[in-house]
């Protein structure tokens, strides 16, 4: 039988819920348009200049209806997927990243570079206002990982994974939501930031250190790339989470910020 | 890899892309919001410090050729049959005294080399050795009059379609130390295919501004009535005027 619902509390300021849809468009974006820039020239090089030698990823259409994607010199045919794919124009060409999943659709390098550099300011300011709000009111503390945490990870994924029937004590969130969010907000997301401007001539000539600690221009690129994927895959294990643990409530106290505790 | 492209399929599908995206990238006024970052970006970065210069064995010796084709009208082959010797360098403008250099006359002034990386919008980078005039010595001998805010570098090359490239840089970016006017690249005169005989070379901005096959440079106090009236020919197409990111 069910027990009477306990009231329900406030549990995501307005700044929280603002921020929350903010960032997410803006990454939708900044994804889409990044990947249209990465196309302009579909190479990731571990070196300053470019560099074949030093090439990690290489996404080409080596004939006409065949794209294949070679990784740290192994190459996979990837026809449709990748380096043959959607022009945006209902056909098909020599494109690394498809129409469907670029911003915009067709090959159109300024304008990609035009939304991303404008998403980019929507994204950060979206990130340091809460990050400074969160601080200033104490609630930050409870995302942050502490040593006293990690011994409680491996009990929490054993939690999940069901070989344990409780989840460890822990507050607000658990010991493995605390690991994925430090890691975003101190490590991934900045390292993105820092990367992005580091590929920028101008900062480059201001900043230089911020270049060559990534190992120049076109590691920079790497690095910005793979800090994209790691969000992507922040985003996934989000998403998925939302989905499988009462995603009605989750999304309601995310949109009016009322949560329904069980 | 199968993963990431259900991720980025579900991102696509999340963020209602293609039509959505083609229809709001054609809207002027949702461009008008994108670029207004721009003038944000050039005040905090702009052009300060100097583009990292390298050693000898950083140098690209088969530097990568990319813009426009080489030009091939019936002056420039007489051009480079002469070995440039009936070239001409015209300064001009809003200057107060316009002059026409000849190669001789630029090579007789102080030249200095520079290894720089030059930094593609495209993404790539390649590093050359870049000798030739500081275009602030250029300047200084014509003397820009006090309405003179930038220099518009009108070429030769065109992009197949009649329309000639042009460039321009600020002032403040024009005497910038490494603001180039190179006739070498790797020890050797500019190639043809390079930008012969003079190019410029802004290393602290994407490659391109570093106009190649320069034949005048116009000094002006707008652009705004020059081609599409945004500064350059990659401008005038939706690119950034400031080249600094």
């Amino acid at each position: 039988m069910r027990q009477a619902a306990r009231p329900a509390i406030y549990r995501y300021a307005l700044l929280t819920r603002l921020s929350h849809w903010l960032w997410l468009v803006a990454f939708l974006v900044l994804v889409g348009s990044g990947l249209q820039i990465f196309n302009a020239s579909p190479n990731l090089d571990a070196s300053d200049k470019s560099d074949a030698a030093r090439r990690v990823l290489a996404i080409g259409s080596p004939a006409d209806g065949v794209g294949t994607t070679t990784i740290f010199g192994h190459t996979f045919v990837t026809t449709n997927w990748l380096g043959w794919t959607g022009d945006g124009l209902g056909s098909r060409g020599a494109h690394a990243f498809g129409a469907s999943i670029t911003i915009p659709g067709y090959q159109d390098l300024s304008g990609g570079r035009r939304w991303h550099f404008f998403f980019a300011w929507v994204a950060a300011i979206c990130w340091f206002a809460w990050l400074f709000s969160s601080a200033i009111k104490g609630s930050l503390r409870e995302m942050i990982l502490r040593p006293g945490d990690l011994p409680k990870l491996w009990p929490m994924q054993a939690y999940y994974l069901k070989l344990r029937k409780a989840p460890p004590p822990h507050g607000i969130y658990n010991p493995l939501q605390k690991a994925a969010y430090t890691a975003v907000l101190f490590a991934v997301a900045p390292l993105v930031v820092i990367t992005g401007l580091a590929l920028s001539p101008g900062m480059d000539a201001i900043a230089h250190p911020l270049t060559a600690v990534f190992g120049g221009r076109q590691f920079a690129r790497l690095w910005h790339f793979v800090g994209m994927l790691l969000l992507l895959g922040f985003f996934a294990i989000h998403t998925f989470q939302v989905l499988t643990q009462g995603f009605f409530n989750q999304m309601r106290s995310m949109v009016t910020g009322w949560y329904q505790p069980e | 890899m199968r993963r990431r492209l259900f991720i980025a399929s579900g991102l696509s599908t999340l963020s209602g892309c293609g039509p959505i995206s083609a229809a709001l990238s054609q809207n002027g006024g949702v461009q008008r919001v994108l670029a207004s970052v721009e003038p944000l970006n050039h005040v905090l970065i702009g052009t300060r410090g100097l583009a990292q210069e390298y050693s000898e064995r950083d140098v690209d010796r088969d530097f990568r050729v990319n813009g426009f084709a080489t030009p091939s009208d019936a002056r420039y082959a007489s051009l480079v049959a002469s070995n440039f010797a009936g070239y001409r360098l015209v300064v001009d403008g809003a200057v107060e005294r316009p002059r026409a250099f000849s190669l001789d006359e630029l090579d007789a002034m102080p030249q200095r080399n520079q290894i720089t990386r030059h930094d593609c919008v495209e993404g790539w980078s390649a590093i050359g050795k870049w000798g030739g005039v500081a275009l602030a010595a250029i300047l200084d001998s014509v003397q820009p009059r006090s309405d003179a805010r930038y220099a518009v570098f009108r070429c030769m090359d065109n992009d197949g379609s009649g329309n000639l490239y042009y460039e321009s840089l600020d002032l403040h970016q024009a005497r910038h130390p490494q603001a180039l006017l190179a006739m070498r690249l790797n020890d050797a005169p500019l190639h043809p295919d390079h930008g012969a005989p003079v190019r410029l070379k802004v290393p602290t901005q994407l490659g391109y501004k570093s106009a190649k096959w320069i034949a005048r440079i116009e000094v002006v106090g707008s652009f705004a009535n020059i081609a599409a009236g945004r500064g350059g020919y990659w401008e005038d197409q939706g690119y950034e005027w400031y080249a600094g990111i």
